[in-house]
């Protein structure tokens, strides 16, 4: 027991004093934690994002029914902040008194096509007057000067959001005119209730449904690389030779290599966690038999699929290969921190082969921040599967010397 | 010149035999294209969504589903009971819901499809809206024209990541150029030996130079190829401002390898430094997510990145995207001017005896 032991706090030991190991087992998955909570975290949340818009409002005619002047202060008042130090929605761009339209018209579609610009608004000439018909003819066709034309980017994912923001503005406007009028009734109007299916029916915050998955990328990378790294390397530099010349066996050196390494996803653990609790308020618990019990899985499967690439690979540097090429389609078709749906059936695959994609499934299903999409024995069967032959494969192929 | 020969053949054959390196220089932008150009292409937005309806048989929902059809790229699927929707919520075939029961709508959300509801919801209130106008006999009053004004390959989301993709892999090579291979060398004393030698420093650094930026045009050109053959993209490449934009772009980033080696005081940090440097630059530069959804702080490291410019000038080149020809040729000659000027730097480093 003393030897195994030993092994276990060696291995730690090593793991700890190498700022390369202690980089990408720790500090890696905690940069990624943040990053990827900052970028996500917010998205789409009225003072947090900001679009560059312009508008350009041609009509000119005013009088009772400047329906152009409504649109124009809807689209000003998006320009201010809502609350102090937040963001507005829109950082709008206007002629300035006296400005050529047309070539105000042409620089900012310019500007659109650049990148600078997210969309740009145009209320043509003649817009109250043809609005004031369209109300009185309700059947009657939109034309030319009732219609506002919104220039935008296709393909440019922030014009995109902004355009459907936008839409949403004008839907707002247009109730609102109907509504002045009297021809929309707000006592009749339908009401829209919003129902969240999951976790206490409450939305699941972005850090809650990321956090689970950082927790097992952890886990995956410190059995995808440091399993093989650790072995292999020290097969290469003959350092397991001298164990072997000890009463060592190798059952004994594997099970201390093995505490050694749940050691490690313990530590990470509780990093990724307390960071994400105290930095970011994620509320989910792990004081839970299913996800202790899934956690436990994950570092096991792990854990000898980092062997299976020991047991594959004929060097220390090639294993490091194997598991580099493996480490990003894995990690990243696992659902881990994106999600997976609409793939080509060629990633699918890769999806439905995948540890990490029933692992996820089952730390996410047992915390409640995600509803079941795989089967529930599947989430355990599969991992465990990967366990059997990633355990046969090692035992018939893993060298624990250097060929003579 | 016998020497640059010479080592030109040596840093080639250096070169093909790491396979490690060859597979991230050739096979990791295909792998990046196609796994993070499928997962994220929703992101903010979304082409084509699943609606799961429910209305009891006894309330009419004809205007409803004009309504949805009206949406634009919406699927529906009926259920018979609130139940088999909510569980089809859950096992995700269908993206949101919406029950109709006469008085009132009700849209359901998967609580924990965090990064996709936030288009559902734009979807939903979309409905909502036109539903509550058609409900009382009208029609919107205000109508909207969309116009593109972009360029036309722009409208496909793979057209804007895969020049990204390349911008990313120009950077890799470079800046593992010098922190990797020859930071490496100087770990392993190669350098120490070498300098010898009657070899002059700037020999070595031009080699090196020559064979990655050979490399690295050819590896962008098999991803770019890739590409247009697998997934069908258009392209319309200036091959001039390509190529300037490759060399300049790959020697910048040599550069900027050149000051993270110079920093370090153990030459085999410079790797990791250089690894999480790319990799911040990766989610921070726009090339999977727009910039605009990020934070305001986000959005500024973003503008101090180089990648964030190496890519819009890359989508420029392949015709993508449009900027002017002033600031393409700054942002190439801004890369270029950072290359040659530390290159001198870098001369100084090989050098550079390392006591122990």
């Amino acid at each position: 027991m003393k030897g195994i032991l030993l092994i276990a706090r060696s291995h730690l030991t090593t793991a700890f004093r190498e700022r390369i190991t202690l980089f990408w087992f720790l500090v890696f998955p905690m940069f990624l934690l943040v990053i990827l909570t900052l970028i996500f975290a917010n998205m789409g949340q009225e003072g947090e994002i900001n679009f560059p818009v312009t508008l350009l409002n041609e009509e000119t005619s005013g009088g009772m029914t400047d329906f152009a002047a409504i649109v124009e202060g809807v689209f000003e008042k998006a320009g201010e902040a809502s609350h102090e130090g937040k963001e507005p929605l829109f950082t709008l761009t206007q002629p300035s008194p006296g400005e050529d339209m047309k070539t105000f018209l042409t620089n900012e579609k310019n500007e659109l096509r650049l990148g600078r610009r997210a969309a740009v608004i145009v209320i043509p000439s003649g817009f109250n007057q043809a609005l004031l018909e369209r109300m009185m003819r309700p059947d009657s066709p939109p034309t030319t000067e009732s219609t506002i034309t919104v220039y935008t980017n296709e393909g440019n994912v922030a014009s995109e959001m902004a355009t459907s923001i936008i839409e949403q503005i004008f839907a707002g406007i247009d109730r609102e005119i109907l509504a002045q009028t009297g021809r929309f009734d707000e006592g009749r109007a339908v009401p829209i209730e919003t129902l969240w299916v999951g976790k206490n029916g409450e939305e699941v915050s972005y850090v809650d449904f990321l956090l689970p998955g950082m927790i097992l990328m952890g886990f995956f990378v410190t059995g995808l690389f440091g399993v093989p790294g650790s072995i292999l390397f020290a097969r290469d530099r003959r350092i397991l030779r001298r164990y072997w010349v000890t009463p060592l066996t190798v059952p004994r050196y594997l099970a201390g290599f093995s505490l050694g390494q749940v050691g490690l996803c313990v530590i990470q653990f509780a990093f990724l966690y307390l960071l994400g609790r105290f930095a970011f308020g994620a509320s989910i618990s792990f004081a839970k038999p299913e996800s202790l019990f899934f956690l436990i899985l994950a570092s096991i499967t792990f854990l000898s699929f980092g062997f299976f690439i020991a047991s594959i690979a004929k060097t220390a540097n090639s294993g490091m290969a194997i598991a580099n090429v493996l480490n990003m389609p894995m990690m990243f078709l696992g659902g881990l921190f994106f999600p997976i749906g609409g793939l080509p059936w060629l990633l699918k695959a890769i999806v439905f082969v995948n540890p990490l994609t029933y692992l996820a499934e089952g730390l996410r299903t047992s915390l409640g921040v995600q509803g079941e999409t795989i089967s529930s024995p599947l989430t355990i069967v599969v991992p465990l599967c990967w366990i059997a032959f990633c355990i046969l494969v090692a035992s018939l192929r893993l060298n624990w010397d250097v060929e003579r | 010149m016998r020497s640059f020969t010479a080592l030109l053949h040596a840093e080639f054959v250096t070169f093909l035999r790491d396979k490690a390196t060859l597979t991230f220089t050739f096979l990791f932008p295909v792998v990046f294209i196609l796994i993070f150009g499928f997962l994220m292409r929703g992101t903010g937005t979304v082409e084509h969504a699943r609606l799961g309806l429910f209305v009891p048989t006894d309330v009419t929902n004809e205007i409803l589903e004009e309504v949805i059809a009206h949406s634009g790229a919406i699927e529906i699927t009926r259920y018979d009971s609130e139940s088999a929707l909510e569980n089809s919520l859950g096992d995700r075939s269908i993206d949101f819901g919406l029950i109709w029961d006469g008085e009132k709508l009700t849209f359901l959300y998967d609580s924990s499809r965090v990064q996709e509801n936030y288009a559902f919801v734009e979807m939903a209130q979309g409905i909502g809206s036109e539903f509550n106008l058609r409900h009382q006999g009208l029609a919107p009053v205000l109508t909207m024209e969309r116009v593109h004004a972009g360029k036309a390959a722009a409208m496909n989301w793979f057209n804007l990541v895969v020049p990204g993709i390349l911008a990313f892999s120009i950077l890799s090579a470079g800046l593992f150029a010098i922190s990797g291979h020859l930071t490496a060398m100087k770990e392993r004393k190669l350098l120490d030996r070498l300098i010898v030698t009657p070899m002059r420093p700037l020999a070595l650094l031009a080699a090196i130079a020559c064979v990655r930026l050979a490399v690295v045009y050819i590896s962008t050109l098999i991803t770019l190829g890739i590409a247009i053959t697998v997934l069908h993209l258009t392209f319309s490449v200036n091959w001039f401002h390509y190529t300037v934009l490759v060399a300049a772009s790959t020697f910048g980033m040599m550069g900027f390898g050149t000051v993270i080696a110079l920093l370090v005081r153990k030459p085999s940090s410079a790797s990791n430094i250089a690894n999480v440097l790319s990799m911040l630059m990766m989610f921070l530069a726009g090339i999977y997510f727009p910039i605009e959804i990020m934070p305001s702080y986000l959005r500024m490291i973003s503008k101090a990145l180089p990648l964030t410019y190496m890519a819009e000038a890359m989508r420029f080149a392949t015709g993508v995207a449009d900027m002017t020809l002033v600031r393409f040729w700054a942002i190439t000659a801004a890369l270029l001017a950072m290359g040659i000027l530390l290159f001198p730097f870098l001369a100084r480093y090989v050098v550079r005896v390392d006591r122990r």
